[in-house]
């Protein structure tokens, strides 16, 4: 009896640490995805998502082989961010040869690096141990499969990308104003891009295991969407985006813990979508919002 | 009969064959309509209609019940549509970028698709979430009646993927010089007359079509290999449209024969046990062979100037 109890205990507690983790997460997706899409870069959020596959299998098979175990949180969000930036930096050099175009380069970059996590996860899986399925669960996102480890990663990983964002929030924001401007007081337009893109590989990175790989692109490019129904300056958008995107990270968690075959990354995206297009019909959008 | 593994050849004709011949149709399907769409510089929207038919998919299994061809075609065909003209929609409302108003609508039909999936894979499982993003192009064989005809025994996805890229080439060949008109200008089309917005609304259709019948076979993310891919490596070389769907069907058909081998025989060159995924091989092959093909071009000019 007591031993039931006690099963219980830890399972809310570990529930109460998944869904502040994804809250923290769902927020700062809602905040960077508003320099996102006011960088059109909502397409190379899509890129990193998918990206992330082959650097998760490889650093994977690479903590099987040293002994620490596949499943490795801090192992796995490295190997994922050092393919997602590989990707995120293909994509400019591609786009530049003539007759590819951004469209192009973006539809490459994503096929390569997801069809090369394909033939990789074939391999895991054959591969390893029980701790595999954890992989699968990256797919669309689990909030259930995630431990005390991986929730810690994520939240930390979220939070030193809300510190950046904070700290050049007011370089960010001319930047996101306009470019032109940015330049003229002398601010370092290609380094921003550079932390911009970082940012969101950061955030992507931190948010696949719950949103899923496939699925995390949402909670930066939706929330932030729906934000921009509300009018004034960049601070006032960004919070608001911040809110929604915790908002439906939170939804998305109790959701898919609530029903079971839920995956939380899908629950999350509805969640978004919802409010999102309930923003869509709010009288007034958009006219003299600072980022049109 | 019986014993299927009787002989190498035995078993490329049971086992390989069908696999090859299904990745070469949707390639064909797919590729043939991704020069007008890369031409047209929408290769992500064949992306987002990629992810967002699955809801339609799953929709028209649940109506219909197990495997109904023109109910699932019926179901993803509306899905995909409807994805372009939401995302339509909601630019003009929001001035959002096109990228960001397709990555809004093509993430919620897709995770409405997973939840659809999840929830009835739970009773019955027949479509799997995993096969929707990686394909189930190994799951492919023929099968050998103990008397009868052997073409009884081509699996479904054959037919279906025949029969998209037989209407991928005629929609092409028929509607050749409207189509490249909208491709190439526009406006000027609008001019001299021929209907930018019926064309692209029929074009769309068909792309959709071609999509659903390749998901099935060779999953999601593929599918957006096969249309970008094969005239993005023509595009170097090819001086008229006639020879850039040459060279991309051509290039594009040794690739995917290639990706196939690579990931059938590797492991056992390498001398593991491991089944690679040909759907994803294939892919890596197809997106790498751009650049190279960019890089080729240069030689070229630089050794011909």
């Amino acid at each position: 009896m007591t031993s039931f109890l006690d099963n219980i205990a830890v399972i809310g507690q570990n529930t109460q640490l998944a869904l502040a983790g994804c809250t923290l997460f769902g927020g700062v997706a809602g905040a960077v995805g508003t320099f996102v899409l006011a960088r059109r870069r909502a397409l190379l959020a899509d890129v990193a998502g998918h990206a992330s596959l082959p650097g998760v299998c490889v650093a994977f098979l690479i903590g099987e082989s040293l002994g620490i175990g596949g499943r490795t949180p801090w192992l796995l969000l490295a190997g994922a961010a050092i393919s997602a930036l590989l990707a995120a930096w293909c994509v400019p050099l591609l786009a530049r040869l003539r007759g590819i175009g951004p469209d192009g380069a973006v539809a490459i970059t994503l096929s390569f690096f997801f069809g090369l996590g394909t033939v990789l996860l074939s391999s895991v899986q054959s591969h390893a141990s029980g701790s595999q399925g954890g992989l699968r669960s990256l797919l669309f996102g689990s909030a259930a499969a995630t431990n005390r480890g991986d929730i810690i990663a994520l939240a930390t990983l979220a939070f030193a990308a809300l510190m950046v964002l904070i700290a050049l929030f007011k370089e960010f924001s001319a930047l996101a104003f306009d470019e032109q401007h940015a330049q003229s007081l002398g601010l370092p337009v290609r380094t921003l891009d550079l932390v911009l893109m970082v940012l969101l590989v950061a955030t992507v990175v931190s948010g696949m295991q719950v949103a899923g790989i496939v699925l995390v692109v949402a909670l930066l490019v939706t929330p932030a969407a729906a934000a921009r129904a509300f009018r004034g300056s960049i601070a006032r958008v960004t919070a608001i985006g911040a809110f929604i995107g915790a908002l439906s990270a939170a939804i998305g968690v109790i959701l898919s813990l609530r029903f079971e075959e839920l995956p939380t990354g899908s629950a999350m995206t509805l969640a978004a979508t919802a409010i999102f297009f309930v923003t869509l019909l709010l009288p007034g959008r958009m006219m003299r919002g600072a980022l049109t | 009969m019986n014993d299927l593994a009787a002989g190498p050849m035995r078993s490329f004709l049971v086992f390989d064959l069908p696999v090859l011949v299904a990745a070469l149709l949707a390639l064909i399907a797919c590729g043939t309509l991704g020069n007008w769409i890369v031409l047209r510089k929408e290769s992500m929207t064949g992306d987002a209609i990629a992810h967002a038919v699955l809801p339609g998919l799953v929709a028209g299994f649940l109506v219909a019940g197990r495997h109904s061809i023109i109910a699932m075609f019926v179901g993803a065909a509306i899905a995909g549509v409807a994805t372009i003209l939401i995302a339509n929609w909601v630019r003009r409302r929001t001035k959002l970028e096109s990228g960001a108003a397709l990555g809004i609508v093509f993430t919620a039909f897709f995770a409405l698709g997973v939840a659809l999936l999840e929830f009835e894979g739970a009773r019955q499982v027949d479509l799997d979430p995993g096969c929707v993003l990686f394909g189930a192009l190994e799951t492919l064989f023929l099968i050998v009646p103990a008397n009868g005809s052997w073409i009884e025994g081509i699996p479904r996805e054959i037919w279906t993927l025949a029969a998209a890229a037989v209407i991928a080439i005629g929609f092409s060949i028929a509607f050749a010089k409207e189509l490249a008109a909208i491709a190439f200008d526009r406006e000027h089309a609008q001019i001299a007359g021929v209907s930018p917005r019926w064309l692209e609304q029929l074009m769309l259709f068909v792309t959709s079509m071609a999509i659903v019948a390749s998901f099935e076979a060779v999953g999601s993310v593929l599918v957006i290999a096969l249309l970008a891919c094969p005239s993005l490596i023509a595009a170097p070389h090819a001086s008229s449209l006639r020879s850039r769907f040459t060279i991309s069907l051509v290039a594009g058909c040794v690739l995917t024969g290639c990706g196939y081998l690579l990931a059938a025989y590797a492991p056992a060159v390498f001398h593991t046990s491991t089944a690679l995924n040909a759907a994803g091989m294939i892919a890596v092959l197809l997106s790498a062979a751009v650049p190279l093909s960019f890089a080729l071009r240069a030689l070229l000019n630089r050794r011909s100037a």
